[in-house]
């Protein structure tokens, strides 16, 4: 567990991939750009001591995952959002069954998310039954600028996607993670517009929308939208590594989010292995707002209000019992193989002995 | 802010470089709302009597050609208005959709010939960047307003008549014309900029200042249309940011070269 100034922070990464980029997986031209561009991401806001080669970058297996997610003990739990991109990737990028490797053997310390794509029709509706019958799906990933065939991207607002969503709804698959973030195929920027969010979320009160990447670059797209739907949330992942080299500039977005969707409403996501959360963690942990920013927005971003993001609102949407979680992560696994004993503390029974 | 007046060109009758310069930074990139010369975007311009040449990178390779569209066009465009250039010709490197770019700005062809697969014009795009740009910059008018002592309920009944522009310098008059304020001209002139290309300035309202939706404002809506204008720079800036930095990533040492299957 990440310890700031003596006090636990209970960290549950909202945004992981288990992803293949390897050369023999990329079935189209766009699938190596994809990669590349993830690259150019990832160098940008890391430091350069932290930074991998692009080939560690393109497969990195569910080893080494593990141990930079929970080695040095900066995440407790993570959530699993697959991207498919099935067009580009022969076995996909990283799907549900991909990212299941490591979550099916810790199940304690993960949540795996489904995902849908209305374009798939019945047989998609089929494939969302499956995949929740075999993992009890809590969340699914969206992804609405994937190419499918001819296609450049779907709209969440659509009739197609309300079956779905109604799906989701019946099936008690609460938490609905569109991404919505910078543009990757430009040709089709509309098909990351935050825009399709609004209706969908109105539409569909039961379920809870996190957006994915905040809606950047339509960040106050995104916060207006937010601000009249109380069951959209925003996830943090690409915004919070811009505390490494733009702690300004990071200050000043967390201002506006905390400003229009307050504390309960922000999830912190690494979107491992984009970035690290080994360190990653640690930078937003120590990030403040200047006393400027303080007094633009009149919020705090205080240890509060980041014990909250970075792990008690993502509790709160996946129905984990923190306390408990602490108590088991004692003795499981995870901690047994990174000698974590310390992080979770004694059990109370054995504290004497 | 231009000039031209004291670089007249070369001893030739040429333009410099320097002219050349000073018209590439009116062209902006228009997700930021910055000068792609301040961005630094230019490699090399190069000049062979009344021809140009201008080379430029954009931060990322996957920038959408969209945007790299209106920047080589515009660039374009800038260039040839200077007196003594007859053709200018662009070249965009590192992009993914460079020999589209390239060969149909070049060419001039319209966007949607030289990207047939393209899902729309680039009309509707800038049209929404702009939007973006005029609200950023409604903010920092506004924020210039309130600084000079005017109040909401004053900021939001101004009209284009109650401004006068003088030597880098506005007088705005309020209370019925009885007083005027002088305030730094820059920032109302840049609002007025975006505002006349999103087509606020001659639509039957007279009010200076707008929701983002178009609308004039309320004055007790005043303070919420601050916070809205407020995120849209916030925006604007964030996302210069991130691109600045992917400028950054790809300029480093030891950077793989960009491979294309």
């Amino acid at each position: 567990m990440y310890e700031y100034e003596g006090e636990d922070v209970f960290v549950i990464d909202s945004h992981l991939h288990l992803w293949d980029a390897t050369e023999e997986n990329i079935v189209h031209e766009g699938g190596e750009q994809f990669i590349q561009c993830f690259y150019d991401y990832h160098t940008a806001f890391t430091p350069e001591e932290k930074q991998w080669s692009l080939e560690e970058y393109r497969k990195y297996g569910a080893e080494r995952m593990k141990r930079d997610l929970f080695g040095n003990g900066a995440v407790d739990m993570g959530i699993f959002q697959p991207t498919y991109l099935t067009d580009f990737y022969d076995e996909g990028f990283n799907t549900a069954e991909q990212n299941a490797e490591l979550a099916e053997e810790y199940p304690e310390r993960f949540v795996l998310n489904g995902t849908f794509d209305p374009r798939d029709g019945e047989e998609g509706l089929e494939y969302l039954e499956e995949l929740n019958d075999k993992y009890d799906l809590q969340g699914v990933k969206l992804y609405t600028a994937e190419w499918r065939g001819d296609s450049k991207g779907w709209r969440l607002d659509s009739e197609e996607s309300f079956k779905f969503l109604e799906k989701c709804a019946e099936l008690g698959i609460r938490n609905v993670h569109p991404h919505k973030g910078p543009t990757i195929r430009p040709l089709n920027r509309d098909a990351f517009d935050v825009a399709d969010v609004d209706d969908a979320a109105t539409s569909f009160p039961e379920l809870n929308f996190v957006v994915e990447h905040v809606g950047l670059p339509r960040l106050d797209d995104f916060c207006w939208i937010a601000a009249q739907e109380p069951n959209v949330y925003g996830g943090l992942a690409v915004a919070a590594p811009m505390a490494v080299h733009r702690p300004r500039k990071f200050g000043e977005i967390m201002g506006e989010l905390l400003f229009w969707l307050g504390e309960d409403r922000l999830l912190f996501g690494s979107d491992y292995a984009l970035w690290n959360p080994d360190w990653l963690v640690d930078v937003v942990m120590n990030a403040e707002l200047t006393e400027e920013q303080r007094d633009e927005y009149g919020v705090e971003l205080d240890l509060e209000t980041k014990k909250k993001i970075m792990g008690e609102n993502a509790a709160e949407l996946y129905d984990i019992d923190i306390e408990e979680k602490k108590r088991e992560f004692q003795s499981d696994d995870i901690t047994a193989e990174f000698g974590l004993e310390d992080h979770y503390g004694p059990s109370t029974a054995s504290a004497d002995d | 802010m231009s000039t031209d007046s004291l670089d007249g060109g070369g001893d030739d009758g040429t333009v410099t470089e320097r002219q050349v310069r000073e018209r590439l930074d009116r062209v902006t990139d228009p997700e930021l709302d910055t000068s792609i010369v301040e961005l630094e975007y230019i490699d090399a311009i190069r000049i062979d009597g009344d021809e140009v040449h201008v080379a430029f990178t954009l931060p990322t390779a996957w920038c959408s050609p969209a945007f790299a569209w209106m920047m080589a066009t515009d660039a374009r465009d800038e260039v040839e208005a200077l007196p003594g250039v007859t053709r200018t010709t662009v070249e965009l490197h590192e992009h993914m959709h460079e020999t589209e770019i390239n060969r149909g700005v070049n060419e001039r062809l319209p966007f949607g010939e030289a990207f047939p697969d393209a899902d729309g014009d680039v009309a509707p795009v800038r049209a929404e960047l702009d939007e973006k740009a005029r609200l950023a910059r409604q903010h920092d008018a506004t924020g210039t307003l309130l600084d000079a002592g005017l109040g909401g309920d004053q900021i939001v009944s101004l009209t284009r008549e109650d401004l006068a522009f003088d030597d880098g310098r506005a007088r705005v008059w309020v209370r019925d014309g009885a007083l005027a304020v002088t305030v730094d001209a820059d920032p109302l002139e840049r609002y007025l900029e975006k505002a006349r290309a999103t087509g606020l300035v001659d639509d039957g309202h007279p009010e200076l200042f707008r929701t983002p939706e178009g609308d004039p404002i309320d004055s007790e809506s005043f303070e919420l249309v601050r916070h809205r204008t407020r995120s849209a720079g916030v925006n604007m800036s964030g996302q210069g940011s991130v691109c600045d930095a992917l400028h950054e990533a790809r300029q480093a040492d030891g950077r793989p070269p960009l491979s294309m299957r």
